[in-house]
């Protein structure tokens, strides 16, 4: 009875497991056929995925871009993975798109013309911690915020925390150059990425940047990142720790009028103070936000500033008066300095859900990334109410204020017929009156595919040109990440790698 | 394939990823295909676009551990579980998932006797090592004898369930009287409410659910005790009748329900001033079952409940991600689950802890089986007043 009984079990749960890898096994209807042999072949059968569930999810990321078209998909765990899969890839005449999270917000994960994706989500280990360098190599798959928590028994940190950092990898961080509410004080990703380890479109691997202070030659590493995938696969990277600071003041101002908010965060800069953030949050965020994260935001308030200050802690105490102060001067109706971590942790959960709660308010949303000079902050958030008021649509606004790089929401509803184009038409007029404003196109999300087309309204056809010259000194056969940044003008050459997106997509 | 999903539900994804480090499986895989998102979106894509229900895209719908973490992720308050329990009662009414064996397996829980002579058969087979109890997710040991439940009370129910009651009973008489020292009457619910239909529903057993659900509402009609329950995933299931067969009746059965350690969080003061405790001198991990933190958000009060009765209790550093056992997932999906258990038990590891307390029988013998420590919170409790009062 014991054989029976045991055969049984094994039967059952055989014959499953017989089932799951006949699953895994790409499609035989697949035309990639060919292609997709020769990646397992190279990769292993467990770490690559043909199927149309697969492709479909791989084809696009957190914009609202569908037209994303993945062919294989690819799970590398190592260089030499990804260093087979460009390889294979070549081979067969296929471009190569790198993803991390799918966290992007202007599609520059959405492949474009069925490449071979390649998942870099089992890269995600710590590989080396440096204290006395102040230098950790990590590889590109490891989530931001879990960098962190493993720096912390360090008493260090990576400092660039986009509001997705519970999410995003640090691939995608250097492929975007990404911002967050405390590079303000202590820069963007790219000035605590000292090296990157790059496979380039021709399978070679090289490592772009040192861990000395001034490396000779050009900044390869400065023009790599940034660079949306199209100069290479990161597949190792050296960050700057940054120690944390000894003391940390978070406050919270709520303000009666957008304006006097707008106006308080130019004082703060002009009196001298450096926060470590500066994030303002309207009415309409607020609400969203509060629903999820329970921190005490006001609701009744027009706007908050969410201000930190840090540094030495007698510092920050004169920082945080001096704040608070300014603040009140300007008609701030409330100041709130959070009591201790826990306060402070649910105030910043908060803040960096608020794209993610939008639902709250619209299933669906759109949003810019423009940067505007931060004296005419004023002027630029009344034009944006006036242009979306205008367009019958809702915006929700929740920007890093200290550094004027604004993230106005437009919320809707893409099921009502004619939406599309009313936020389109109006996203369409905020990019123009931000540059108008003296502005920039993105300040921290990237370009991708989303806001490709307007490349031309802040480059001219020379400036795309060099850019273009640039790109191809790393990629001369467009291969990597083909299609992203420059306006279809400008890559032409990136069209010979696209093959033609059949009709019928991923469940062709 | 019109899954019958709720458009409103299934649009308030806007795809953000936050539920991504919440996920177990895209934890342990790093696919789209294993995450939240994903699933949402394929979901989407079938019941909005038209998409085929392929073999892969009901994979990814199958390995879901159901654990709701990504619940407490959402900003937008996704209900992802019931968009799960939906898409799985359509793709089971297709007859595309949970097999007929799976089927009959579960419909026995219904059958108390028959449930409990099987598991007095299935004990008398693991003593004599004819059964493979690792392979299964088994407990080594099982009893072969149950003292019988007794009725002391009318203050509360106590909820003893299918399995748990067959399998663990000496939880529900630990907890019983862990109750009675705290001064409540309790009369435990056994043949009165035989399942609460949890696994049903995560199997895509709709009708069976609703029917059993039922039988267990009107088992305890007839007055408004509160019915107590010493299982998260049981609990989880009983507060969300009302949602299910979405009556009013309905609704009060679930406002009557609680998870024990919630019930006894208000009661401390009653429990600790019968006599002074002497605390046991172990350090416990407290284990959060996913249907206790994330479904019924009332894990607090288990650390609350159980810290004056140990010397130490740690929480684990894991951000509660599920352990992997997940009702019957641990035998359908064993590899996966035993993947996520593995994160698990390095999280025990790390906090230092020689035992592990675990609110729910499924986590807890998912855990055993790979070699830990594991109790009931109250077991624990118990153990600390019996101590004190000899």
């Amino acid at each position: 009875m014991a054989r029976t009984l045991a055969d049984a079990t094994r039967r059952v749960l055989g014959s499953r497991r017989r089932g799951d890898r006949a699953a895994a096994v790409p499609g035989a209807d697949d035309t990639d056929a060919a292609l997709v042999a020769d990646l397992v072949e190279a990769i292993g059968a467990d770490r690559v995925r043909a199927d149309a569930a697969a492709r479909y999810l791989a084809s696009r990321d957190a914009s609202i871009y569908k037209e994303g078209n993945a062919g294989p998909v690819c799970y590398p765990g190592s260089t030499s993975d990804v260093v087979e899969c460009v390889k294979v890839a070549t081979r067969h005449a296929r471009a190569v798109s790198p993803r991390g999270a799918g966290t992007g917000l202007a599609g520059g994960a959405a492949p474009l013309g069925q490449p071979v994706v390649l998942s870099m989500t089992r890269m995600d280990r710590l590989l080396e911690i440096d204290l006395d360098n102040g230098v950790a190599w990590v590889q590109p798959g490891m989530v931001n915020l879990d960098l962190s928590r493993a720096l912390a028994p360090h008493g260090v940190h990576y400092a660039p925390d986009p509001s997705s950092q519970a999410a995003c990898t640090i691939g995608g961080n250097v492929a975007n150059n990404s911002g967050g509410p405390h590079c303000l004080a202590y820069g963007v990703t790219s000035a605590h990425v000292l090296a990157v380890e790059v496979v380039m479109s021709d399978a070679s691997v090289v490592t772009l940047g040192d861990l000395t202070a001034e490396p000779a030659g050009y900044d390869l590493r400065g023009a790599f990142v940034g660079s949306e995938g199209m100069c290479g696969i990161a597949t190792a990277v050296a960050v700057r720790l940054t120690r944390n600071p000894p003391a940390v003041r978070t406050m919270l101002l709520s303000f009666d009028d957008v304006s006097d908010a707008a106006t308080t965060v130019s004082a703060i800069i002009a009196a001298g103070i450096v926060p470590a953030a500066i994030e303002m949050m309207d009415q309409r965020c607020v609400t969203a936000v509060e629903d999820f994260a329970q921190a005490g935001y006001p609701r009744d308030a027009a706007a908050v500033l969410l201000v930190e200050v840090d540094g030495p802690a007698g510092g920050v105490a004169i920082a945080g008066e001096r704040v608070a102060d300014i603040a009140r001067r300007n008609q701030a109706i409330s100041v709130r300095t959070a009591a201790d971590d826990d306060e402070r942790a649910r105030l910043w959960k908060g803040r960096k859900s608020a794209f993610g709660a939008v639902a709250n308010v619209m299933p669906d949303y759109y949003l810019h990334d423009t940067v505007v000079p931060r004296t005419r902050l004023v002027e630029v958030l009344e034009r944006i109410y006036e242009i979306v008021d205008r367009h019958d649509l809702i915006v929700l606004n929740v920007f890093h204020a200290g550094d004027g790089n604004l993230h106005p929401i437009l919320a809707y509803d893409s099921r009502v017929p004619g939406t599309g184009e009313r936020v389109q038409a109006a996203g369409r007029e905020i990019i123009e009156m931000s540059l108008d404003m003296g502005g920039a196109l993105t300040g921290e999300h990237g370009i991708g595919v989303e806001k490709r087309e307007y490349m031309n309204r802040m480059f001219s056809a020379v400036d795309l040109d060099q850019q273009s010259r640039l790109r191809a000194s790393f990629d001369p056969h467009c291969r990597m990440n083909p299609g992203k940044v420059l306006p279809s003008a400008h890559s032409c050459s990136d069209i010979g790698a696209l093959r033609a997106s059949d009709a019928a997509g991923v469940w062709g | 394939m019109h899954l019958g999903l709720d458009d409103d539900e299934l649009v308030a994804c806007v795809a953000c990823g936050l539920c991504l480090p919440h996920c177990p499986t895209f934890v342990i895989t790093g696919r789209d295909t294993e995450s939240p998102r994903g699933r949402i979106a394929l979901m989407r894509a079938v019941q909005n676009e038209g998409a085929p229900v392929t073999d892969d895209l009901i994979r990814s719908m199958e390995t879901c551990v159901q654990c709701r973490g990504c619940e407490t992720a959402c900003p937008s308050a996704v209900p992802f579980g019931h968009l799960m329990e939906g898409t799985r009662a359509a793709l089971a009414g297709a007859g595309r998932i949970t097999p007929r064996w799976q089927r009959l397996a579960l419909r026995t829980l219904r059958h108390r006797r028959l449930l409990l002579a099987g598991s007095t058969l299935l004990a008398l087979a693991i003593r004599l090592r004819l059964v493979p109890t690792k392979r299964l997710g088994l407990p080594a040991r099982m009893p072969l004898r149950r003292p019988p439940l007794r009725t002391s009370g009318d203050d509360v129910w106590l909820f003893t369930g299918c399995v748990m009651d067959a399998w663990q009973r000496d939880v529900h008489l630990a907890v019983q009287r862990v109750l009675e020292a705290a001064g409540a009457g309790v009369e435990p619910t056994g043949g009165a409410a035989p399942c609460c239909g949890a696994l049903h529903i995560h199997a895509g057993l709709e009708a069976e659910t609703k029917a059993m659900a039922r039988r267990v509402m009107d088992g305890l009609s007839g007055d408004d005790r509160p019915i107590l329950v010493d299982a998260a995933g049981c609990g989880a299931s009983l507060k969300d009748y009302g949602h299910l067969l979405g009556t009013d009746e309905a609704r009060a059965f679930s406002a009557r329900v609680f998870d024990v350690h919630e019930w006894l969080a208000e009661r401390l003061v009653e429990l600790r001033s019968r006599r002074p405790v002497d605390p046991l001198d172990v350090t416990v991990a407290v284990q959060d079952p996913c249907h206790l933190r994330h479904v019924q958000r009332a894990h607090q009060a288990v650390p609350a409940v159980l810290a004056p009765f140990v010397a130490d209790v740690v929480a684990l550093d894991d951000d509660g991600l599920c352990c992997g056992a997940g009702g019957a997932y641990s035998v359908m999906e064993a590899e996966l689950s035993r993947a996520i258990r593995d994160r698990k038990t390095a999280a025990v590891a790390r906090s230092g802890a020689t035992v592990v307390a675990s609110a729910n029988p499924g986590c807890s013998l998912h855990l055993a089986a790979a070699g830990l420590d594991v109790r009931h919170p109250l077991e624990l409790v118990d153990q600390a007043l019996s101590a004190s009062r000899s």
